[in-house]
């Protein structure tokens, strides 16, 4: 801004920015201190309060401090003291993570999502290269198909399975990751087809259906009460096994079978979030002037090839971020797998249910088992990946376009 | 591709569309259905019932709104939601003011640690956040929920608002400052009114992130009865096998109709809110 002495700047700009950077200091920043420090102690439902004879706590936890001393809950249990050994709680997490069959399955995973990757990084080096020798929309199709191979040559239930004894962390994270990797791309594409079908001006109805198909995403807002109807329509007299039954189908009980457990919660969910893709979609392809279009018809070119030269890429810069956005949504998923399955049909004692995603994980393990110190273990772990993973996005956006300009 | 579709096409936009529709449609619609069935039917519903109203009582509603708590713990939400929103509004306006119209010494750096630090999930600091409120003498209160929201949405909301400020020319509100108003005053005279779809976007997540939450609320005000908020509120309704279904759908009715009239009416904000700030480059 124009200028203006230095100290009435640093004045204003420290008096706007204090309120925020006080919040994130105690509700962010804190809290990721305390639960670090917690997931190496043996804090639980039989030790839960703090000792403020031991250095740390009393240091961290706030009921140490001087002022707050009497609003600490005093009860007979013991108090949680420094895990033996100090990484107990990520050991039991972790698990069996560095045996043979672990890695073996986790290399084969990794073998089975390669295509992908690889789709990702050449369809980005096409894009940016002067004489693309191929147009991305069928690199990711190569990839996709490649991916798809290998899942089969390797069999990748059986993959699954080898994951499935791994301890609860993998696990829980491999789930989750599936459920993304399936929930993005089918919200991606019925967003895309509702948006391209919407966004043509002959068709008549065009509000009539804009509204209809928006609802869901009003409806996500309070996700948990929706997802209880939902829970209901998959239930053994619920709707579709009545329709079924009609059809003189037997239905099963689909929310006591590990796989149609997961589907169920996929379908609600997708229904919850596809609009948000649909009206960034749409929003999109109503940006690109008609006349590239025209043009574009001129020369012969015919519809999937107008899909992938130009609608494609011309909504990229705007979907993107919704991708992302979605994705990361996806993974703190709660509310749905919540309400539909509580986490899950059960796969045994000790082990995470068939449907607890990493929220449904460390809500039950807080709140049913409390046991803290295992959940902020898993939270400590979880953060580092997460961290991580958005300075690297952080900086491949940046390479792009700078963010914070 | 905006050509008008041969018959075919027509043909099959149109089933793919009323697909959709009816996909989108029929939970709510079910929903509607079973505030109004009389009792617990919900349990030996014929099939018929499931699609079309072939019974229909006010009953439930009647019991919702005078014999069960739900008026008050609208009122709790409505009061908690109302005053989170103000609050993260006001201060993330000014948070994403200072970070959009200033160039500073560690602007970059606090930009990228608010974007990196809201990667942790919020339920796991939720452990401290409970013991930072009992610390402060607000656990089981309304005052620490409406902080521990605030806090919640303030990351989300500056940067989307600092998205979109930047794209606002400053060449306007220099304008203003060569007749004579200060860097603030002419911000809040010359950008906040064109910033106007940003500021609805961002008072509805505000404003959404009291009224839809379930996590927070059930942990941090557990108890009584009386302080609850609706979600809560509702949900063990639906959970307890002693309470006929029927009561909490017609609960969720009433307070999911309001919510789908505000997303409505705001659609058009909704778009170029969201699109045009954002959390992107």
């Amino acid at each position: 801004m124009a200028a203006r002495s230095g100290m009435q700047k640093k004045l204003i700009i420290g008096f706007f920015l204090a309120p925020t950077l006080l919040a994130v200091l105690v509700f962010n920043i804190y809290p990721i201190l305390l639960n670090t420090y917690v997931s190496f102690t043996n804090r639980n439902k039989a030790h839960p309060n703090p000792d403020c004879s031991v250095l740390l706590t009393s240091l961290l936890d706030p009921l140490c401090w001087s002022g707050f001393r009497d609003r600490a809950p005093k009860g007979l249990a013991e108090p949680y003291r420094l895990a033996e050994p100090v990484f107990k709680n990520y050991q039991e997490l972790l698990g069996n993570l560095f045996t043979t069959q672990s890695l073996l399955a986790l290399s084969k995973l990794f073998v089975i999502f390669l295509p992908l990757f690889l789709a990702l990084y050449f369809s980005t080096r096409e894009r940016r290269s002067d004489l693309p020798l191929a147009s991305p929309g069928w690199i990711w199709l190569y990839g996709l198909l490649g991916s798809i191979l290998a899942a089969f040559l390797l069999d990748l239930a059986a993959v699954y399975q080898d994951i499935l004894q791994a301890g609860d962390f993998l696990v829980v994270i491999t789930r989750t990751l599936l459920f993304v990797a399936l929930r993005v791309p089918v919200t991606f594409a019925i967003g895309f087809l509702l948006a391209v079908i919407l966004n043509n001006p002959h068709l008549s109805g065009r509000t009539f259906f804009r509204v209809i198909l928006f609802l869901p995403w009003a409806a996500s807002s309070l996700a948990i009460l929706m997802a209880r109807v939902w829970e209901f329509f998959f239930r053994q007299q619920g709707t579709i096994n009545q329709v079924l039954a009609l059809l003189n189908v037997e239905g099963k009980a689909w929310l006591q079978d590990p796989f149609w457990a997961l589907m169920a919660i996929l379908i609600a969910d997708v229904w919850f979030s596809y609009p948000f893709f649909m009206v960034t979609i749409l929003g999109a392809l109503q940006s690109i002037p008609n006349e590239i279009y025209e043009a574009a018809e001129m020369d012969g070119a015919g519809w999937w090839r107008q899909l992938f030269t130009i609608t494609l890429p011309l909504i990229r810069p705007a979907v993107l971020p919704a991708i992302v956005l979605t994705s990361i949504t996806a993974f703190q998923m709660f509310g749905t797998a919540y309400a539909i399955t509580g986490g899950g049909p059960s796969m045994g004692a000790g082990q995470p249910g068939a449907t607890e995603f990493v929220m449904v994980y460390a809500y039950k393990q807080i709140y049913q088992s409390q046991n803290y110190g295992r959940a902020t273990a898993f939270a400590v772990i979880l953060f580092i990946l997460l961290f991580g993973a958005t300075l690297y996005s952080m900086k491949l956006s940046r390479a792009t376009k700078g963010v914070t300009e | 591709m905006n050509r008008k579709p041969s018959l075919p096409n027509a043909i099959l936009q149109y089933s793919i569309l009323i697909l959709a529709a009816l996909f989108a449609f029929y939970p709510i619609w079910f929903a509607v259905l079973a505030s109004g069935r009389l009792g617990d039917r919900l349990y030996t519903l014929n099939l018929l019932g499931m699609f079309i109203p072939t019974e229909w009582t006010f009953d439930n509603y009647r019991v919702m709104l005078f014999e069960k708590p739900l008026l008050t713990w609208l009122k709790n939400s409505l009061y908690v939601a109302s005053l989170t929103t103000i609050f993260s509004l006001v201060i993330s306006t000014s948070a994403a003011f200072a970070l959009s119209r200033f160039r500073f010494y560690g602007r970059e750096f606090i930009l990228t640690l608010l974007l990196a630090i809201q990667t942790f999930p919020g339920v796991l600091s939720l452990v401290a956040v409970a013991q930072v409120l009992t610390a402060l003498g607000l656990y089981g209160k309304h005052e620490g929920l409406i902080l521990a929201f605030t806090a919640g949405t303030l990351i989300f909301c500056t940067w989307n608002l600092k998205g979109y400020f930047d794209t606002i020319p400053l060449e306007l509100e220099e304008a203003a400052m060569i007749d004579g108003c200060g860097p603030v005053q002419s911000f809040v005279l010359i950008a906040l009114p064109l910033a106007r779809p940003a500021l609805a976007v961002t008072a509805l997540f505000g404003f959404l992130a009291g009224w839809g939450d379930f996590v927070f609320s059930s942990v941090l005000v557990p108890a009584p009865d009386k302080m609850k908020l609706v979600v809560p509120g509702l949900f063990s309704l639906a959970g307890s096998q002693s309470v006929p279904w029927g009561y909490f759908a017609a609960g969720a009715i009433l307070i999911i109709l309001p919510t789908i009239i505000v997303f409505l009416s705001l659609q058009s904000f909704l778009q170029s809110g969201l699109t045009t700030g954002g959390v992107k480059g």
